[in-house]
């Protein structure tokens, strides 16, 4: 299911293809004498009135199309590069657990982004804020992050040899929310 | 910050003696459900419930500390300030405070203990301990490697510690504790909705749910131990990635992992009712009877 998407000896042949191309190309002969011509003869006024499709509600609207579309072939192709292996019953159990959770690698690939994003963010600015609290605070709490990451590394292992497992997923997820959290509240308490 | 809070309480204040220990022994009114924010950094604080509408402070004030507080009916605050913000002196202090209130304190150090108040408690400690003793409507108490324990029953708690242990021994109908190395005890009754976590630490829980109710579990490598009584109604939905999952509870045997490692349980303990759901990485699992 996933082959026809990333077929990896088609990727090579394109990224090949795409090496050979020309880097620039020149219009072709006469072009913009004809571009010039054809302006002038729809007039000054048709040059001076936007087109519907120029009107920056259309833009706007083309823009979040866009955006949109992106998002939901971007979904797609994630959901397709994820191999549909959930066990019979699962899915009707999960139905009740009120969870935004990613199901898979892939899915929780974009999410982990996040994740590492507000985490580095976090953490600079208790690095900035040390000063507040007791070196053996900040040991404790780096011996606290290590202890974390050691967990999120060990399930990312696993997950990545194990891509549809929802339950690592899930672990995963309550171990980064869990870093998040603990800097989040170390970086309030420096704060006093 | 500091330079502000100083400059809004000097007019309110009664400054200690710049010399050794001292004794402090003074009074506020405050609203019998007003708020109460207390800010001291090393040493103690005790919080006191009492049926009257003011506050007292008692306590000893170490050396080159200054007890600063003000405010009105509806809110007060307190702090003890240093004249060694790096190595600031002890202050220990009993504020008795009307039951109903809403308390607020925060310390670095410092232990924190709670005794009779009936209202809303947020408790902030970095490396002190924390205790609650009775019924407060609401608990938020937060630590980073200190100890938390609340002995009585919140209507809603929310308990965290990253290197501290956490203990409940009570009930409650709403309950979050989340530990990364601290052991977790739960011991009680009337769990509606519950949630444990922790990373490497233990968790242990014994008692019994209310029927309806969701409960979780989540241990990366920590062991889970959950101990019911025999009329304890729920349904497990039990999973661990690489550990080992035993069964005292019921007569169902835990499964192999629905992906091919591991171990699942699916069973029910005193014809169901209330969802119980226990995920571990690698930290054995158990359910015993207690009775």
């Amino acid at each position: 299911m996933t082959d026809d998407i990333l077929d990896e000896d088609r990727i090579r042949d394109l990224e090949a293809r795409i090496a050979q191309l020309p880097r620039e190309i020149e219009p072709p002969a006469g072009a913009w004498t004809a571009i010039k011509s054809e302006i002038a003869r729809k007039g000054d006024a048709r040059i001076g009135r936007a087109g519907f499709w120029q009107q920056p509600a259309f833009l706007a609207a083309a823009a979040l199309l866009l955006v949109t579309g992106s998002s939901a072939i971007t979904a797609i192709a994630l959901g397709r590069r994820a191999p549909s292996e959930t066990a019979p019953g699962v899915a009707a159990r999960d139905g009740a657990r009120p969870t935004a959770t990613p199901a898979t690698l892939a899915e929780f690939t974009v999410v982990e982004n996040d994740y590492i994003s507000t985490a580095n963010r976090l953490s600079a600015i208790l690095e900035s804020e040390e000063t507040q609290l007791t070196p053996e605070t900040i040991m404790k709490l780096k011996e606290s992050l290590r202890v974390i990451d050691a967990a999120i590394l060990e399930a990312r292992r696993a997950l990545a040899a194990d891509p549809a497992n929802k339950q690592l997923v899930e672990m995963l997820s309550t171990s980064y929310n869990q870093k998040l959290d603990l800097l989040r509240r170390t970086t309030e308490m420096g704060r006093s | 910050m500091r330079m502000v809070r100083t400059a809004v309480f000097l007019a309110v204040a009664a400054s200690s003696s710049l010399g050794a220990q001292t004794k402090i022994n003074r009074g506020l009114p405050l609203n019998a459900d007003g708020a109460i924010r207390i800010y001291n950094s090393v040493g103690s604080v005790r919080v006191v419930g009492w049926n009257r509408d003011s506050v007292a402070i008692r306590g000893v004030l170490g050396k080159g500390t200054t007890l600063h507080m003000g405010g009105g009916g509806a809110g007060m605050k307190m702090f003890v300030e240093g004249t060694d913000e790096r190595n600031p002196a002890p202050a220990n202090i009993e504020v008795s405070v009307p039951a109903r209130a809403k308390v607020w304190v925060k310390t670095a150090t410092a232990d924190i203990e709670v005794t009779g108040v009936t209202g809303s408690l947020d408790l902030y400690v970095v490396g002190g301990r924390i205790t609650v003793n009775g019924s407060p409507a609401d608990v938020n108490a937060e630590a980073i490697d200190g100890s938390i324990r609340v002995v009585g029953s919140p209507g809603w708690m929310r308990a965290k510690s990253a290197s501290g242990d956490v203990t409940l021994d009570g009930s409650s109908a709403d309950v979050t504790i989340s530990t990364v190395s601290g052991k977790i005890d739960a011991d009680g009754t009337g769990f509606d909705k519950a949630k444990f976590e922790t990373v490497t630490g233990s968790i242990r829980f014994a008692g019994s749910f209310r029927r309806g109710g969701l409960v979780n579990f989540d241990t990366h490598s920590g062991s889970v131990e959950v101990g019911l009584s025999s009329g304890s109604p729920a349904d497990f939905d039990v999973v661990s990635i690489a550990g080992p999952i035993t069964n005292k509870l019921t007569s169902t045997r835990p499964a192999a992992g629905r992906y091919g490692r591991g171990a699942e349980l699916i069973t029910s303990s005193a014809n169901g009712g209330t969802r119980v759901q226990i995920r571990s990485f690698k930290g054995p699992i158990s359910l015993i009877r207690l009775d």
